[in-house]
């Protein structure tokens, strides 16, 4: 490959953001642009060269396309004067000297695109990186950020590309559901981005991994490189980047006297869980990625309480066939075994499903995605229902419909579920007996609650999501961060009620999302009923380690005086004195909300 | 073939959103349009806004504009009207 940057040359750099996966790592910098892939090099036969060649052109034209919707956009919410980079992006998508390089690659080196626009980047990047103008330098992350949109819009006929180097840092803006299923996150040794919080995409999948993460970076994506150092202290909440030798040779040694952060795998995990008092508490893994089934049992979780079906989406932007759903499904259910596996229908806008041409939303987490999205595409549910009720035949799975409002949902869906399961029958094949539950993240169903209970087997309360509709607060934006408060009265009364309508219909309620893996915000919804919990499988040791140390009715008595209070501010005051007071083996004071400084 | 000579005003230089502005008033025309550090250090292609970027013009930069073809008048008088006008940007 051309040669990059001297490192040499490059000032070390501090970043301050917030560790939201605990970890020290030294590695090199794998510049993730929203949605990016890797990319390998194949030799063509000279057949398809000329293919190739228009191959190349046509995802030109639909890279411009989308640069310049994004213009339009950008022109019309920030005005001209902000939009004028993205016009020099298409400018530099149109630029001769760009296009007539990768052309020409592709036709001597008889190589696929994704390689020729990758060489020829590289080779313009390092022409910039000469350049003794520090704006102009800068203008490296505008090529990178176009040849990366020429790559993503080649994969159109997807190849795979998911391999990462052993040392790989990703460093992202954010990390989307998209991005994160094309990368090969074995291989990740840690995740830096510029946004986000504790319950960020990022956060989950370096928590799940058991990678350290470190997210509201600000601006780090801009000035890092691809194979630069880097240096991720999820403890002290910073990146260094460039890190000079003598900073290399200190964390060398920090990081090999400290323990990996991995937790031990499946301690006592045979035995029921019980509190101190003896009541029974159930806990189950999130499953996305492949690379955590293996998680599920090595961290002793009881089955699958969550699985995010729209991970069979991502790599691909069009609906898997039946067929392939059947075989991840059937997968799932042996992974969970005995203890089955809960699968939520996608949970995407119709951005992810339909492709890049879908229309834009002005407000997706507020617009046509979930059950929503299945309900109006209903092709789609019924090819989702099928491969399920199928798989269902030969392991234990259930069904859990996401972003419901109301009971109209729950029957529109179900409906349609049994309409496919009689049409299977009728075919002769044979199908599992599911169960059909709600998830409960959308206020308005938390009011009713419990006229959705009767008609579902089950809840799944995705504590996420119902933290971010509850206070109005974008989760991933990190300007207001300090708005999303998990332990909010609100947020709390609406858990309280929302089990409070389980418990008088019989049914069970399952609470998933990244609260009830923080041991503190566990004791809390234990507190307030909640027994059966999902989450990520590498908490779950630690979580277990706490309610086996706690009684049930020192957990209710403080969910009491938490429901009491009127901000989170004063909830998270209580729990900070009184789990200090009550179980300071327990709770060190690094795992307890840290008070808030203002300013 | 004709030749100008002009000055980066602006305070930025040629940075992206001038760069952007050149090669698209430069792309209208049909006649080739150079730039070329005055101290012969560095050329473009007025065309090409990868190559304009990398001429690293700052402010206080001295620049010989040459356009050949057909409408080469009216393109160089239209390039060095940018320069002039300091793209834009002079008053703020």
């Amino acid at each position: 490959m051309s040669k990059r940057r001297r490192e040499v040359e490059e000032p070390e750099t501090r970043w301050q953001g917030l560790g939201v996966s605990d970890g020290v790592v030294i590695g090199r910098v794998l510049r993730v642009f929203n949605g990016a892939r890797q990319v390998y090099r194949a030799t063509l036969d000279e057949k398809d060269v000329e293919k190739e060649v228009r191959r190349f052109r046509a995802a030109i034209r639909l890279a411009r396309r989308q640069l310049l919707a994004i213009k339009t956009r950008a022109e019309k919410e920030l005005g001209a004067e902000h939009a004028y980079i993205f016009d020099a992006h298409v400018l530099m998508l149109e630029d001769l000297k760009l296009l007539e390089d990768v052309e020409k690659q592709i036709r001597e080196d008889r190589v696929n695109a994704e390689w020729a626009v990758k060489v020829a980047a590289d080779r313009l990047l390092a022409i910039y990186a000469e350049v003794k103008d520090d704006y102009l330098r800068a203008r490296g992350s505008d090529i990178e950020d176009v040849t990366q949109r020429i790559i993503v819009a080649l994969s159109g006929e997807r190849l795979n590309y998911r391999r990462l180097s052993e040392d790989a840092v990703i460093v992202a803006e954010d990390l989307l559901p998209s991005a994160a299923a094309e990368l090969d996150f074995e291989h990740a040794r840690a995740l830096a981005t510029d946004s986000g919080g504790w319950t960020s995409h990022t956060a989950i999948i370096a928590r799940g991994l058991g990678i350290p993460a470190i997210v509201g970076l600000r601006e780090l994506h801009r000035n890092a490189r691809t194979g630069d150092l880097i240096i991720v202290d999820a403890r002290h909440d910073e990146v260094i980047l460039h890190p000079s030798t003598e900073t290399i040779e200190q964390y060398k040694s920090l990081v090999e006297s400290e323990p990996q952060p991995r937790y031990v795998a499946n301690e006592g995990a045979s035995e029921p869980l019980r509190t101190l008092d003896g009541k029974e508490i159930t806990l189950r893994a999130n499953v996305e990625l492949p690379a955590e089934y293996e998680d599920v049992r090595r961290f002793g979780a009881r089955g699958i309480g969550l699985y995010r079906s729209e991970f069979l989406l991502m790599h691909k932007r069009v609906a898997p066939t039946e067929e392939e759903q059947y075989e991840a499904y059937l997968e799932i259910a042996k992974v969970a075994g005995d203890e089955g596996a809960t699968i939520r229908l996608f949970d995407l806008g119709g951005d992810k499903i339909g492709g890049v041409s879908a229309e834009w939303e002005r407000n997706p987490t507020l617009g046509l995605r979930a059950i929503r999205y299945s309900l109006t595409h209903e092709d789609v549910l019924r090819t989702q229902a099928r491969a399920i009720l199928r798989a269902a035949a030969r392991g234990r799975l259930d069904v859990v419909l996401p972003m419901i409002s109301d009971v109209m949902d729950v029957r529109r869906a179900t409906r349609i579920i049994n309409e496919e399961r009689a049409r299977l029958e009728a075919e002769g094949t044979e199908v599992g007996a599911i169960r059909i539950g709600a998830m409960i993240e959308v206020p308005s169903a938390v009011m009713t609650a419990g006229k959705i209970a009767s008609e579902v087997d089950f809840f799944s309360l995705g504590t996420n999501d119902l933290v971010q509709y509850l206070l109005a607060v974008d989760r991933g934006n990190e300007g207001v961060a300090d708005w999303f408060r998990s332990l909010h009265p609100s947020v709390l009364q609406s858990i309280y009620m929302t089990i409070d309508a389980a418990r008088k219909a019989f049914i069970p309620a399952v609470v998933c999302g990244e609260m009830a893996s923080t041991p503190a915000y566990a004791v809390v919804l234990l507190g307030l009923g909640a027994t059966d919990f999902s989450m990520t499988a590498s908490s779950i040791p630690r979580v277990r380690r706490t309610i086996e140390g706690v009684k049930f009715a020192d957990a209710q008595e403080i969910a009491r005086e938490c429901l009491e209070c009127e901000t989170a501010d004063d909830v998270e005051e209580l729990v900070r004195v009184y789990f200090k007071e009550k179980w300071p083996q327990l709770f060190p004071p690094k795992s307890l909300p840290a008070p808030r400084v203002e300013g | 073939m004709i030749e100008h000579r002009v000055r980066v005003t602006n305070r930025l230089g040629l940075h992206a959103r001038a760069a952007a502005l050149l090669v698209r008033t430069a792309s209208a025309f049909s006649s080739a349009l150079r730039l070329e550090r005055a101290d012969g250090t560095a050329a473009a292609d007025a065309k090409s806004i990868l190559s304009v970027l990398m001429l690293a013009a700052s402010r206080g930069t001295e620049l010989v504009v040459t356009a050949e073809g057909a409408d080469e008048v009216e393109a160089i008088g239209a390039v060095c009207a940018l320069f002039v006008e300091g793209f834009g940007e002079n008053e703020r």
